[in-house]
């Protein structure tokens, strides 16, 4: 069992992933594969709607890639988490505000009817299996079972396990689910937990976090009502009639670490092949709802962006081909990411100057890179699938798509969208700024993200990292950033990195210490906040102006930026300041008065809290903005106004 | 006669200009202090920035998040909504979706609400007669009906806070939040909400033509009992339904014309200079032309009424006339 990481364990970790390059001792492909394939599933599983139920048989031959024998095995169980209102899943989510009590149709759970393990004989344990809670001793938590084993798993040895199981399919929560005859399954089976060399990392569920496991095989046989369409993680192999009226559908994926599959009789199904000059060919099947008919173009276009712009930039997609699943209105389960197959996110009214479906697509596609193939602990780590992502997702949006991205609102419940043409969103700016700048002091990202405040810890995850990359793409050039992914990718696809090894290759590919940066940025959780201060350009007599500036860093974290001053002739002068000090301050002797400083003119430093008092001008024009906006806001309150008055 | 009401209500709304100057000014006045006070946030915030340079030319979308991030009261308002036709559809879809107004807003909506139950008595009175009535006739008129209009008010009050709290909860969450969880399709989802929308607009819609009329009644037939007045006009309207409906529904038709003008050429984000005025200068026409709409509805109303009850301009009440200074004794 590991146990919950406090900050010696961190640094520990990261000690060690720094100087071992890598934790684990086994994890090196297995022969004739990508991944170690350490744990492999056989999957036999029965739809039965009527119950919303699921019954299933597994077998999981599973090795241990750690330097360490074990005698425990332990077990994700997530839909317990959906058992009872005091789980850890529930409890967090109401602590992050959401205190609707689930309906009684809602509830969901996973039953381990039968626990067999084959070590050098076959142990009936279903009768010795205990729940577990690692991360906060909830008692009430059955998201993770143990159990012992008679004797001990060596280093490199292999355990055969065979468990039953019969699942009562939720109501969507957490993207799994049902809604009438939609469902989606994700992490729906028994599944073993990852031994690391410190133990069992095996996480209760989360109401803020995601998953992390070993790779492996999947060979699943999903039998369902005839009629019903199946996708499903890895590549369909068989489709067999029964004579019960169901369909038995066989899929078989290699060199991934989950599977997710969805079914229903509603789906509209279509079919593209990707290709590119150097990449592999890629097959893409969409799953389309009825209601979105005529948006299949979209989804292509954006799911062949990301496999373009991802494979140009960090590597190939491997695997051949992929699942794009439209979700069902009110399901819950869109913009979730799983091996080769993932739910994407639109509306039935989607305006075409809206990146929406496409932006949610890109997204999701690019975790099969970001999570998928470099397979980082969701639960501790978030940053690395999530922020990564975000960051490489915005600039797929913009190479693909480029500045048609406007901002819109919907009204009437929701349903009724509009467009903002006078705001075309910029990628970097308005993709998560306004997010992190509310919540940039909630946690330092190194926090274990299951630890973040769940309100919040999104923005740290997804944003703060974003804008962080962002930065850094500024500061060290594309082709710097660029080059460092790929080899980040290349070096970790099918295993599971640390932060640690991120930086590493950072620091590596840069060629410089970009540790300083990483600590504020990381470890902590202080702002950036450069601004003028001071801004006077007067005369000096005969014919000459003295111009000083003031720049002051109000935050308290550190960067490296520029001061720009123009004058009134458009010339300019630009200051290197290395943003340590709390304030620098500058004097000129022109011939001609200031115009303008700014700070950091570039926009570099994408994680300033507050960019308005960057730049100060002689020449200001607040009075003309303050009035244009106000007499607008005046005609909205206005419209308030009149229309209430129809009531008198 | 629906049509002849219609026209004539047109006629004597253009007939007292005044009376559309003066709303106008009440709905100004309304909203002008908190337009300065938010000027006044928003000239602070910006002071002299070169991000004010981009605000004033287009939208800086970048300062505005920023701006948001710290607004606190009116400020937190200051949203995109509030550029182009985005104002109507917030609005609108604000008071269907029962949202909540921020405090400041709601004293502004409470004092401007005040002020149309006082003056709707010299409106009707003036829509009435169909001839000047003066100033000095208006505000008698508008003091005379107030504490009237008031007690009505309150009955219009406990009508309004039924729907809005218990109908639209009933409509929107129950029932609709029942029927519709099961849906997987958004577009089914979508029309169980127009249903709803339908319902609780024509729930409205028959509270505010019953006190409508009644307003109507109180000043045409100078009605003291309110309770008299409302059921008055009750029984106008069960006795006159399709006439009642047909004018309401052509001056609806007349409010989605305007609000559809208005989306057309309303300025968007727009820039500083000769162009900001050119947009509000649109903007102010819009809000003129609600405003008009709005007086349109009670001067038909108040027509269909003398059409069908008494004979056109006719008022039980004598106008109220100015009385003589003392001065003129000694004259």
């Amino acid at each position: 069992m590991r146990s919950t990481p406090g900050l010696s364990a961190i640094v520990v970790t990261l000690v060690l992933s720094t100087t071992l390059d890598g934790s684990q001792k086994f994890d090196e492909p297995a022969p004739g594969a990508r991944s170690p394939r350490n744990a492999n599933y056989e999957i036999d599983v029965r739809l039965e709607p009527r119950d919303r139920m699921l019954h299933g048989r597994e077998h999981i031959r599973w090795r241990n890639i750690s330097a360490n024998p074990t005698r425990e095995l332990q077990f994700h169980l997530y839909w317990n988490a959906w058992r009872n209102a005091e789980s850890t899943w529930l409890r967090e989510r109401r602590l992050g505000g959401n205190t609707t009590t689930p309906r009684p149709d809602a509830w969901g759970w996973t039953d381990i009817r039968a626990l067999r393990v084959t070590l050098d004989r076959s142990y009936d344990l279903g009768s010795h299996l205990r729940f577990i809670a690692p991360d906060d001793g909830n008692t009430a938590d059955r998201t993770v079972a143990s159990v012992s084993l008679p004797q001990p798993v060596p280093p490199n040895g292999m355990v055969d396990i065979d468990i039953e199981w019969s699942a009562k399919i939720p109501r969507p929560f957490a993207r799994t689910g049902y809604i009438d005859d939609y469902y989606f399954f994700g992490q729906w089976f028994p599944k073993i937990g990852v031994l690391e060399d410190a133990g069992w990392n095996t996480h209760q569920f989360h109401s803020g976090t995601e998953f992390y496991s070993d790779y492996g095989v999947y060979d699943v046989r999903m039998t369902v009502p005839r009629g019903y369409i199946v996708g499903a993680s890895g590549r369909e192999v068989t489709s067999t009639d029964s004579s019960n009226g169901t369909v038995i559908h066989h899929y078989h994926g290699e060199d991934i670490h989950d599977f997710a599959w969805t079914t229903s009789p509603q789906f509209l199904v279509f079919t593209r092949t990707f290709t590119h000059p150097t990449l592999p060919q890629v097959q893409m099947r969409l799953l389309l709802r009825p209601d979105h008919a005529g948006q299949e173009a979209r989804h292509f276009d954006a799911a062949a962006a990301t496999l373009k712009y991802y494979g140009e930039w960090f590597g190939a997609y491997p695997y051949g081909n992929i699942t794009i699943v439209d979700p069902a209105f009110q399901s819950g389960s869109g913009g979730m990411e799983y091996p080769t197959l993932f739910t994407a996110g639109t509306r039935w009214l989607a305006p075409a100057s809206v990146l929406t479906p496409e932006s949610v697509t890109i997204h999701e596609a690019g975790h099969q890179w970001w999570y998928g193939l470099v397979g980082s602990n969701e639960f501790e780590h978030a940053w690395m699938d999530e922020g990564i992502n975000q960051f490489s997702e915005a600039r797929a949006d913009e190479a693909a798509f480029g500045t048609k991205n406007y901002l819109a609102r919907r009204y009437f419940g929701g349903f009724i969208p509009w467009v903002f043409r006078d705001i075309p969103l910029k990628r970097q700016v308005d993709e998560g700024l306004a997010g992190y700048r509310a919540q940039a002091e909630s946690d330092a990202e190194a926090t274990p993200s299951f630890r973040y405040w769940p309100s919040t810890g999104g923005n740290i995850t997804y944003f703060k990292t974003a804008l962080w990359l962002h930065t850094l793409e500024k500061w060290l050039g594309w082709p710097t950033l660029q080059r460092a992914m790929s080899t980040y990718f290349d070096g970790w696809k099918f295993r599971h990195p640390e932060p640690a090894d991120f930086f590493r290759t950072l620091n590596q590919t840069a060629g410089r210490d970009l540790t300083p940066f990483f600590d504020q940025v990381y470890r902590g959780s202080n702002t950036f906040d450069y601004g003028v201060q001071l801004l006077t350009s007067t005369p000096a007599g005969t014919g000459h102006f003295r111009t000083t500036v003031a720049v002051r860093r109000f935050g308290e974290a550190t960067f490296p930026v520029d001061v720009l001053t123009t004058f009134s002739d458009g010339s300019k002068k630009t200051e290197r300041w290395d943003g340590v000090e709390r304030r620098v301050i500058y004097r000129y002797d022109t011939k001609v008065r200031a115009r303008s400083v700014q700070v950091d003119p570039n926009r570099v430093l994408m994680l300033d809290v507050n960019y308005t008092n960057n730049s100060r001008t002689l020449q200001p024009r607040a009075n003309e903005a303050s009035l244009k906006w106000s007499l607008k806001w005046m005609t909205w309150l206005q419209d308030v106004l009149v229309t209430y008055a129809w009531l008198v | 006669m629906v049509g002849n009401a219609w026209r004539d209500g047109l006629r004597r709304v253009a007939a007292a200009p005044a009376v559309v100057v003066g709303i106008y000014f009440i709905t100004l006045s309304a909203a002008l202090p908190l337009a300065l006070s938010l000027r006044d946030a928003l000239q602070g915030n910006l002071e002299s920035s070169l991000a004010a340079g981009e605000a004033a030319d287009g939208v800086n979308y970048d300062w505005w998040q920023e701006f948001s991030s710290q607004a606190t009261g009116i400020d937190t308002t200051f949203t995109p909504t509030i550029i182009g036709f985005a104002t109507t559809l917030d609005s609108v879809s604000g008071l269907l979706d029962r949202r909540a107004l921020s405090t400041p807003i709601v004293w502004a909506l409470a004092i401007y609400l005040a002020a149309w139950v006082f003056i709707t008595g010299g409106i009707l009175d003036r829509y009435a007669r169909g001839r000047r009535i003066g100033a000095y006739g208006f505000f008698a008129a508008s003091v005379i009906f107030f504490f009237r209009f008031l007690r009505l008010g309150v009955a219009a009050s406990i009508a309004y806070w039924f729907l809005f709290a218990y109908v639209h909860e009933w409509l929107f969450a129950r029932w609709y939040g029942n029927v519709t969880r099961d849906i997987p399709i958004e577009r089914t989802v979508f029309y169980w909400r127009v249903l709803m929308y339908a319902i609780f607009i024509a729930l409205l819609a028959a509270v505010t033509v019953a006190f409508d009329y009644a307003k109507v009644r109180a000043v045409v037939e100078d009605r003291r009992s309110m309770a008299g007045a409302l059921i008055a006009a009750l029984r106008f309207i069960v006795r006159n339904p399709s006439r009642v409906m047909g004018l309401y529904a052509i001056n609806v038709v007349l409010f989605l014309a305007v609000v559809a003008v208005w989306a057309l050429i309303n300025q968007g984000a727009g820039g500083a200079g000769v162009w900001m005025w050119t947009g509000v200068a649109v903007s102010q026409g819009y809000i003129l032309l609600r405003l008009m709409v709005k007086l349109q509805v009670l001067a038909s109303e108040t027509a269909l009424f003398q059409r069908s009850l008494a004979h056109w301009g006719y008022s039980a009440a004598p106008i109220a006339a100015k009385p003589e200074p003392p001065i003129v004794e000694i004259a």
